[in-house]
């Protein structure tokens, strides 16, 4: 793993700099570059470099947090008497259970030289790489890559640090009346190809001209990674974390054991895993656990932090955020499901009679305990007849039961892919799930929306 | 800050930039949440640095330092020109020649008008006003409740090779209250005062987080939470809605504010936020809705989330029509998109702090107010839904079909509320929908909510935005949609 030696001296400073019962700091250092483009042309190219640190202090149980990039000696000790007062201001905290003693960290991967090195140049020349393989088409998309630096130092002996690089290309290649969609993710920029993403979008635009309309009712359907990820994650925010389970809004909340998806279904949060975007340790410096959320499709377990471990005698499994979003509770940042072995020819000749989903759009939660979500399809809607991808359909909306969804899957893909889940709000924590193609049997569509392209 | 701006707008000129601007922002930012009646959290942040946006051989570049200081600036400035020169090398006669529309140079202060500065306001007051609204929305058989204040502090500086050189101080606050109910059968309902998903925020002083009664309106959102556990759920079918003017306001983002954003209509967003089914031809003459339809959209609104004196580009703030009488009347421009177009002066970028570029963004956004209160609203509706609070929120890439839910329903019967109805639902098509509008409620029911979400970009960025309405009723519209 590699360590980052300057974010960590940079959360010891801060330590240094309080004063408290307990105290901890999470450093974190951004340097980054994202080439946007749009109708094949480099419109919006972003550099971004920051190093800000979130100081917490614990006095008489009361608890205070204060972040700042103002990281020289005067700034951190600003930043420390503020969190001090915060802390003074407060009220005892009974569901906190101590800041985090040191633990040993798994040894994960997540960090390569060649990514990190990147600079304004080639993060430009890589966007361009990919315009110029878009075939005719428009490319709209970006190329990112980043180092992000985390470090935890605590007065009870924490030391945890942390460089991460992260790359992701982002397709869609589109013009009036076609568009169709694909992303690459990798922590090694060597593994991406731009001109292969593009490529790929172009393939599905291709293939959407003349879309036509689809009768709403619930279909038979076949969901790209891009497309079940997505599903997972909104999933994975409602249901998948232990606050949602302890305050009974979870899907989970009272089923924990239960076998209620299809068989097929193994799904964890696995921090460890070389194939995602590997993270040693989580924002409270704890160490991450790989957790089997869904074992053949019985419900084992969310992912816990800290305070809602101690609330229900549980251990924390690294999921924690930081100090100032706690209010969220702990989430999976790492979600993977297990392939099965079916191809994708397979996968449609499951389906049947039923659509080809390649790309979601604006999904929301109807129902968090239901598992219940809306959201759109777009850039890549097919028919799927006679156990084959036919012809294109208009953008679709769905109003689904993600349980019912996963209680009926005839086939799981054998190749999962890495899918970036993070659109770079704010400072940048790439995290994404290893996710593959789906059949499943529920996917419920209740109107017709416009037809692909601009 | 000021001089900064100035230096790294002369060394972006000096490394070949044709134009260049600089922000400085120093931000402060505090959030203070109970939850449960006890203190979930006390946080207190601030962010501060310098971006430079340059154009060089017509390709924009833009680079960002957190350290506001001359070599800061410096370094902010070149590795911008290095970005832009980078990324137009490969575009030949495919790039589109960049123009501005011209404006006059941003010059002066700015100054959010304001009682009593909100950072300032201690943190134990802030507690305890959490503390007494929950204590306020305690009931037996409530599972939780939270309370939330915020409160943040703003310096911007701008500079721009044509001459801007002006400073804005914002400072804006806000909070809500929340009441989560759990029914034996394993129900989940939740209410929420003054808006769901973050409150309700405003730019304005201490005063506007006193005068929104959190303590005053707890009791009834706490009954209304367990009141929906009764409930029955929301009918499925065709009927007249009325929504109240929180879900207005979030229909007029939806489906107004974001598909006349002149950037999503150009393409620039269709990777991620999207398109627009307007295109920039319509102008003047699509009919959006019906003639009670007149949306404005005003950075000069007082409170307004979205106000101003000159955006991000040094465009003075103004208040200019997007609809009148149903018809297509303006767009939400930058400079960039307004001199495509021909028209306009831009006015409506907007960053998400100093390490992100200026978007077209909303600014505060209203649709502006009919005749009446909302009692003769709903008193023509023979069978309908009064609808309130969002709860769900879902749209097209092009702004085109979308899905509303919200946290509370009363069926209308003979013109008059009757039974409350839990998991409503609304389903249309933007002007479909909006040709549909049959009535506005007055000037006396005009709210203005202001929200802290709004996304879009990559790398992505939250813009504050208001939104003013009164209550507005539509006809024929599909309710109760459900898996």
């Amino acid at each position: 793993m590699r360590e980052a030696p300057e974010a960590l001296e940079l959360a010891a400073r801060a330590v240094a700099a309080a004063e408290g019962d307990e105290v901890d700091a999470l450093a974190h250092r951004e340097r980054s570059g994202l080439a946007r483009f749009a109708a094949s042309v480099v419109h919006q190219p972003t550099l971004v470099e920051d190093a800000s640190v979130t100081i917490r202090v614990v006095r008489d149980g009361k608890i205070g947090a204060v972040s700042t990039n103002r990281v020289d000696d005067e700034g951190l000790r600003e930043a420390a008497r503020r969190a001090g007062e915060a802390a003074a201001s407060g009220r005892p905290d009974p569901a906190f259970p101590g800041l985090a003693p040191p633990s040993p960290l798994p040894e994960v991967e997540g960090w390569d030289e060649e990514t990190d090195a990147l600079d304004p140049g080639a993060i430009a020349a890589h966007a361009w790489t990919a315009i110029e393989a878009a075939e005719g088409l428009g490319l709209y998309g970006y190329f990112t890559s980043g180092v992000t630096e985390l470090a935890v130092a605590s007065s009870t002996g924490v030391a945890v640090s942390q460089a991460l690089t992260d790359a992701t290309v982002l397709a869609l290649a589109a013009d009036e009346t076609r568009s169709g969609y694909a992303e690459a993710t990798s922590w090694r920029v060597g593994e991406l190809d731009p001109a292969a993403a593009a490529r790929e979008a172009a393939s599905i635009a291709a293939r959407t001209d003349g879309a036509g309309e689809l009768e709403p009712g619930t279909y038979r359907a076949l969901l790209s990674p891009y497309a079940f990820a997505e599903l997972l994650l909104y999933f994975g925010y409602s249901s998948l974390g232990a606050l949602a389970l302890l305050e009974g809004r979870s899907f989970l909340a009272g089923r924990i054991g239960e076998k209620v998806f299809d068989e097929r279904l193994s799904l964890a949060d696995d921090g460890h895993d070389p194939r995602g975007l590997p993270k040693a340790f989580d924002l409270e410096g704890v160490p991450k656990q790989r957790v089997q959320l869904v074992e053949a499709g019985a419900l084992r377990d969310v992912v816990w932090d800290r305070r809602t471990a101690h609330r229900d005698g549980r251990v924390s499994t690294g999921h924690g955020l930081d100090a100032a979003s706690q209010a969220y509770g702990p989430l999976p940042f790492n979600l993977s499901v297990a392939p099965g072995e079916a191809t994708d020819e397979e996968l449609a000749e499951l389906v049947g009679d039923g659509i080809y989903v390649t790309r979601l759009h604006y999904v929301n939660i109807v129902d968090a305990r239901e598992g219940i979500l809306t959201g759109m399809t777009r850039d890549g809607t097919f028919r799927v007849e006679g156990g084959r991808v036919s012809r294109p359909l208009v953008n679709l909306r769905f109003t689904t039961s993600v349980p019912e969804l996963l209680a009926h899957l005839p086939g799981i893909g054998a190749e999962a892919r890495l899918v970036n889940a993070s659109d770079f709000y704010d400072a940048r924590y790439p995290f994404g799930s290893l996710v593959p193609p789906v059949a499943t049997e529920r996917f419920t569509i209740v109107a017709a929306g416009s037809a692909p392209g601009l | 800050m000021r001089d900064l701006c100035r230096n790294a707008v002369d060394d972006a000129l000096a490394g070949g930039a044709s134009y260049a601007d600089a922000r400085a922002h120093e931000r402060r930012s505090q959030t203070v949440r109970t939850k449960a009646r006890e203190v979930d959290s006390v946080a207190d942040s601030e962010t501060e640095g310098i971006g430079v946006r340059v154009l060089v051989g017509g390709a924009w570049g833009f680079a960002s330092s957190p350290n506001l200081s001359p070599a800061g600036a410096r370094e902010a400035a070149s590795r911008a020109v290095e970005f832009a020169r980078a990324s137009s090398s490969r575009a030949g006669a495919r790039a589109r020649r960049t123009e501005l529309a011209p404006t006059p140079p941003a010059r002066g202060e700015y100054r959010t008008p304001a009682g009593r500065d909100p950072v300032d306001v201690p943190l134990e007051n802030k507690i305890e006003l959490c503390l007494r609204a929950e204590e306020a929305l305690e009931r037996p058989g409530l599972a939780l409740t939270s309370a939330f204040v915020r409160a943040q502090r703003e310096r911007r500086g701008f500079a721009s090779s044509e001459g801007a050189d002006a400073l804005q101080e914002l400072c804006e606050c806000g909070g809500g209250i929340e009441a989560l109910a759990l029914g034996d059968d394993g129900g989940v309902q939740t209410r929420s005062y003054p808006s769901a998903h973050g409150g309700s925020s405003a730019q304005a002083g201490w005063e506007y987080v006193e005068e929104l009664g959190l303590e005053r309106e707890a009791p009834r959102i706490a009954e209304e939470a367990l009141a929906l556990l009764r409930a029955e759920p929301c009918p499925a079918g065709v009927t007249t809605i009325v929504l109240d003017s929180d879900q207005t306001g979030l229909q007029v983002h939806e489906s107004v504010g974001h598909p006349t954003e002149l950037d999503r209509i150009y393409g620039t967003e269709a990777a991620y936020a999207g398109t627009s089914w307007v295109r920039a031809e319509d102008l003047g003459s699509l009919r959006y809705g019906s003639e009670l339809m007149n949306i404005t959209a005003d950075a000069t609104t007082p409170g307004g989330l979205g106000t101003f004196a000159w955006d991000d580009e040094g465009v003075p703030a103004a208040r200019e029509p997007v609809v009148e009488r149903g018809i297509l009347a303006g767009f939400l421009t930058s400079r960039e998109t307004a001199a495509r177009l021909g028209r306009g002066a831009g006015g409506s970028m907007r960053a998400d702090g100093w390490n992100r570029m200026p978007l077209v963004r909303m600014t505060n956004l209203h649709l502006e107010p009919g005749a009446g209160s909302l009692e003769e609203l709903l008193a023509e509706v023979d069978d309908g839904i009064f609808m309130s609070t969002n709860k769900s929120w879902s749209i097209d890439d092009k702004r085109l079909n979308f899905q509303f839910g919200t946290e509370i329903a009363w069926e209308i019967k003979g013109g008059t509320l009757g039974r409350m109805l839990r998991d409503a639902t609304y389903t249309g098509t933007t002007p479909v929908f909006w040709g549909s509008l049959d009535g506005v409620a007055g000037p006396e029911e005009w709210r203005l909510t202001g929200l802290t979400n709004c996304g879009k970009g990559q790398p992505g960025q939250h813009a504050h935005v208001s939104h003013g309405a009164s209550p507005a009723r539509f006809r024929n519209v599909q309710v109760g949609v459900r898996s």
